[in-house]
């Protein structure tokens, strides 16, 4: 069966914390790191708006998953030293596990891991010339669980994380992720299920930084444009640089999505700056 | 942070450097977690954050709730 859906969220803790207490508790720390960026502090309503927003934009690509009726959902996501750390850093990693689990704060999450979709990827890899890391043993994170509460609360499916190294240098060129997007497709297209594919991350943020608080609504524009006019393999000439100096390397995660939808255009974006560290973007591809 | 290294630092910090081939500047940063002098000796960003977990002001943090 074809790809038959694709799906880009941010995973910004933030988006799945209360408005009130949490969001004050998250936001104390982060600006804890560089006090400048609590400028904009959102107001309660601002929170819940947000909230409000992002829900509506997650129940848009909701419903064209679910018209889609996957079978197993690819996660392609970044790690962020939950699971690797210096003395192991892959650049792309595909789990091939019979289960995982993780949990964010009150809500605990559980799938079955469709490691034969995913054993399939690392042969092709071998195959083409991409040498996937592998292993059986992943916690899930909030890179992966927040857009699930959205998306896939209830364990309705497989799912299939796939690691890609978008914070620790050198990461992966843009291009190389939408080769292994490409690769990803292949794979896909010869499965026997419905695949979707879901990327998170992003988008402009500065995590940990100096430049906390700052988001490049612009090139997050950009972006979004690109995607809706169906050229993202324009964007492969990006370098990490670029990506990095926007606050974008976890569009990396979306690069891979892009090689695997091609030339297909965007049917829905949304974008919401939330004032606090990233803005929130989001979109689907009907396939 | 790996769980094991955050507890026993709760308990000996000094004991938890002294494992590691840290300079006395670099101890010096760790102490403060000030993310401007841990930044500036090569620490991640992100590291600097998780760091902060080791603060008393931020230990029950509602980021440590998630991953």
């Amino acid at each position: 069966m074809p790809l038959v859906s694709a799906l880009a969220a941010s995973h910004a803790p933030n988006i799945l914390l209360e408005p009130g207490a949490e969001w004050e508790d998250f936001m104390r720390l982060h600006y804890s790191m560089a006090p400048q960026g609590s400028a904009s502090r959102p107001t309660l309503e601002q929170q819940k708006k947000l909230r409000q927003d992002a829900e509506t934009a997650f129940a848009a690509l909701r419903a064209d998953m679910e018209q889609a009726n996957p079978e197993v959902l690819i996660v392609v996501a970044n790690d962020q030293f939950v699971n690797f750390f210096w003395n192991n850093m892959p650049t792309f990693f595909v789990t091939v596990g019979d289960e995982v689990r993780g949990q964010f704060t009150r809500h605990k999450f559980h799938y079955r891991n469709h490691k034969e979709l995913g054993k399939a990827i690392v042969r092709a890899g071998m195959d083409k010339g991409v040498d996937f890391s592998y292993g059986e043993y992943v916690e899930l994170q909030h890179t992966q669980t927040v857009p699930l509460y959205f998306l896939l609360r209830e364990p309705k499916l497989p799912i299939l994380p796939i690691y890609v190294n978008t914070w620790v240098d050198p990461a992966p060129t843009p291009r190389r992720c939408y080769q292994v997007g490409e690769l990803i497709r292949e794979v896909a297209d010869r499965a026997r299920e419905r695949v979707a594919i879901l990327a998170t991350g992003g988008l402009s943020h500065f995590p940990g930084s100096p430049r906390i608080g700052e988001i490049d609504e612009s090139f997050d524009h950009k972006l979004l444009e690109v995607l809706r006019a169906g050229k993202g393999k324009s964007l492969i000439d990006y370098s990490v640089q670029d990506l990095l100096q926007a606050g974008d390397t976890e569009f990396l995660n979306w690069m891979v999505l892009l090689g695997a939808t091609g030339d297909a255009k965007a049917s829905y974006t949304s974008y919401m700056p939330d004032f606090v560290a990233t803005g929130w973007g989001f979109a689907s591809w009907k396939l | 942070m790996n769980e094991s290294c955050f507890q026993r630092s709760l308990k000996d910090f000094e004991a938890v450097m002294g494992e590691y081939d840290l300079t006395t500047e670099e101890k010096e940063a760790l102490r403060s977690g000030d993310p401007r002098k841990l930044r500036q000796l090569g620490v991640h960003g992100m590291l600097c954050l998780y760091l902060k977990r080791l603060d008393p002001d931020f230990r029950d943090n509602i980021y440590w709730k998630q991953k």
